[in-house]
């Protein structure tokens, strides 16, 4: 059986920001994937997701390092970056994944799991809407810089 | 003393369901229920809105079907204000249909099904899941995950995005098909054939692994209901709706969907939130009525693409008259995976696909819409009554799995009949049990517009009812 490329370029680093964004706080992730893309760095590449599907496995196994954003409802307050290892067989949802199941996927079907980040924003208002809160905001911009360091990085 | 099993939560199915097993005196089983236990209430709260909003608000309803949901809501919105489509919107919105049709009926096959049929039911509960399919068979667990990645890929490609992409309109659709993107499909199908042909090998095969599950699973007189083309083929997005029985005969045939309430009547149960649709003239039970692949393929009178249609052939000679096993879903859902592709293949030569004619306008000219489209798992019903500012004052959506509650808690008895016998229950067993209500494919976040993460449980329940055993999990596995 042939199995073509996965659609893009592989990426050095892959930014997987997660979220509903018309739940104001909960964009903050696919929020983060946008700004991101924009700095059109090589080796870097953004995806903004509504949830973590298992096709994402592809991409995650041809990055080198992959750091998923998401928002945090319960979090301490402060922007939390975290490595996180594959897990095999757990939980995996038919619409939506954990992470660690996402990586083992990845090891797993295609033979590779990234050295790997959770990184959350912590947030307020989960309400209706696509504005960000003023914690959420602040949030954005620490993972953007949490990010730029670890692009930076060896 | 008659007794009562509890499968809870029903694992791999998209949803929180749970199984009720009553047990008799003599420890046989007497009856079995299918219970869905979540709520959201769609129906409700979009009550108020503005009607041009529902093609936004529906697709949040799944976040597997969602384009379903877009579509007959995008359809039933086009009635309100009486517009005829332009023919490239029509065509594309088909186009996304197919593609959400391939990557649900992948992810049912590959993800949640695969690990009963390529591991056995007989291996252990923690490793019968998406990594056990690929330790076992990579290369097919890897085909199937890119599968999935195709449909998806199509949708993204006309909408922007996978999931819940704000497309479809009243009127039409906002963007056509790129060159790029109509590229990048046909290169990709190639893959996708190859694919479908080796799940259909497999499936072959299964099927002479898996002559008792044929028999046992689901196997029994029903109707059967979908929409066909005006030449009676198979047909996922327009036409009308095709009654047939058992027997394949017709018995009601280019119904009107906007008038289903002449012919389809709901009735509600008291212990699950999904409604039980079934065929007013016959009343229920006896108007009992199967939707999705297996439905499609017994009303249609061909499929219409060559390859599909040599599937066809050989899906009709294992039933006599209609195929009636719901174990055949699955062979169903394989075959409409080539129909598609098949459609697809057909479909990105019309130049109409790169048009920038999309979009219909008008105001409301009609104070009540239906629109209807054949989802993966079944026909889609999303009817509106609005205002004279185009404000929702009703909702009554149907949805597939609800369509088929009946026939689920038929399968879910027959299977337990005859796997279990006394309280005591083999886990092998359970998971027969759970691997019938599979066949359907039910979303549960669909057929009660509710949120759903959790999965099902199975309980064992006293004449008195008392719960004497329950079996519960703690999550889905894919």
């Amino acid at each position: 059986m042939t199995i073509e490329p996965a659609n893009v370029a592989p990426a050095g680093l892959l930014v997987i920001g997660y979220g509903n964004e018309l739940r104001c706080d909960d964009g903050v992730g696919p929020k983060v994937a946008a700004a991101v893309a924009e700095w059109n760095s090589a080796g870097v590449r953004a995806l903004a997701c509504h949830q973590l599907t298992p096709e994402l496995a592809e991409p995650i196994a041809s990055a080198n390092q992959v750091i998923f954003v998401d928002a945090a409802a319960d979090s301490s307050g402060t922007v939390q970056l975290r490595q996180i290892e594959p897990i095999d067989g757990a939980e995996v949802m038919t619409h939506s994944a954990d992470p660690r199941c996402l990586l083992g996927l990845a090891k797993h079907a295609f033979g590779h799991s990234p050295v790997a980040w959770s990184l959350t924003i912590p947030t307020e208002n989960l309400g209706f809407g696509e504005e960000l809160s003023p914690l959420a905001r602040q949030g954005w911009q620490i993972a953007l810089d949490k990010i730029r360091t670890l692009a930076a990085s060896p | 003393m008659a007794k009562h099993i509890l499968i809870d939560p029903v694992t791999r199915i998209e949803g929180h369901a749970k199984i009720s097993i009553y047990l008799d005196d003599a420890g046989l089983v007497s009856d079995a229920v299918f219970h869905v236990v979540e709520f959201r209430g769609f129906e409700k709260f979009c009550e108020g809105r503005p009607f041009t909003e529902m093609t936004s608000i529906t697709p949040r309803i799944c976040g597997i079907c969602p384009i379903s949901h877009l579509l007959a809501s995008a359809k039933a919105c086009d009635a309100i204000m009486a517009v005829a489509i332009p023919p490239a919107a029509e065509k594309l919105r088909r186009l996304m249909n197919l593609g959400q049709i391939i990557q649900s009926h992948a992810l049912s096959f590959f993800h949640l099904s695969a690990p009963d049929f390529l591991l056995g039911w007989e291996t252990k509960p923690e490793t019968r899941n998406v990594f056990g399919v690929i330790a076992a068979n990579p290369d097919l667990a890897r085909a199937g995950i890119r599968l999935r990645q195709f449909g998806q890929e199509l949708i993204e490609i006309l909408g922007g995005k996978k999931i819940h992409p704000a497309w479809a309109v009243p009127g039409g659709v906002r963007s056509p098909l790129s060159e790029a993107g109509r590229t990048r499909i046909r290169n990709w199908l190639p893959e996708a054939y190859g694919t479908a042909k080796i799940a259909l090998d497999l499936f072959r095969k299964l099927l002479e692994t898996h002559k008792s599950e044929v028999q046992i699973f689901g196997n029994f007189p029903s109707l059967f209901m979908g929409l066909v083309g005006p030449d009676g083929s198979w047909e996922h997005h327009g036409g009308k709706l095709r009654f047939v029985d058992s027997s394949r005969s017709v018995i009601a045939d280019q119904l009107e969907p906007q008038d289903y309430k002449e012919f389809i009547e709901e009735t509600v149960q008291p212990d699950s939130y999904l409604k039980s649709p079934f065929y007013k003239p016959l009343g229920c039970p006896d108007g009992m009525y199967r939707v999705g692949p297996l439905a499609r393929l017994n009303v249609c009178d061909r499929i219409g693409t060559p390859q599909a249609d040599a599937e066809l052939k050989q899906f009709r000679s294992l039933g006599h008259g209609a195929v009636t096993s719901s174990f055949l879903y699955h062979f169903a859902r394989l075959i409409e995976i080539v129909a598609c592709l098949e459609s697809i293949e057909r479909a990105l030569d019309d130049p109409d696909l790169l048009s920038e004619d999309l979009r219909a306008d008008a105001g409301i000219n009609k104070l009540e819409g239906v629109g209807v489209s054949e989802a993966p798992r079944g026909t889609l019903f999303h009817h509106y009554t609005v205002d004279r500012d185009g404000l929702i004052k009703q909702v009554n959506l149907i949805i597939a799995t609800g369509q088929n509650n009946l026939a689920m808690n038929r399968t879910v008895a027959q299977i337990a009949r005859h796997y279990i016998r006394g309280e005591d229950i083999p886990e092998p067993m359970l998971n027969r049990v759970e691997a019938g209500i599979r066949c359907f494919d039910p979303c549960l976040s669909c057929s009660t517009h509710a949120i759903g993460q959790m999965p099902l449980r199975i309980q064992l329940i006293a004449p008195d009812g008392t719960v004497l055993s329950e079996a519960t999990r703690s999550a889905a596995r894919l």
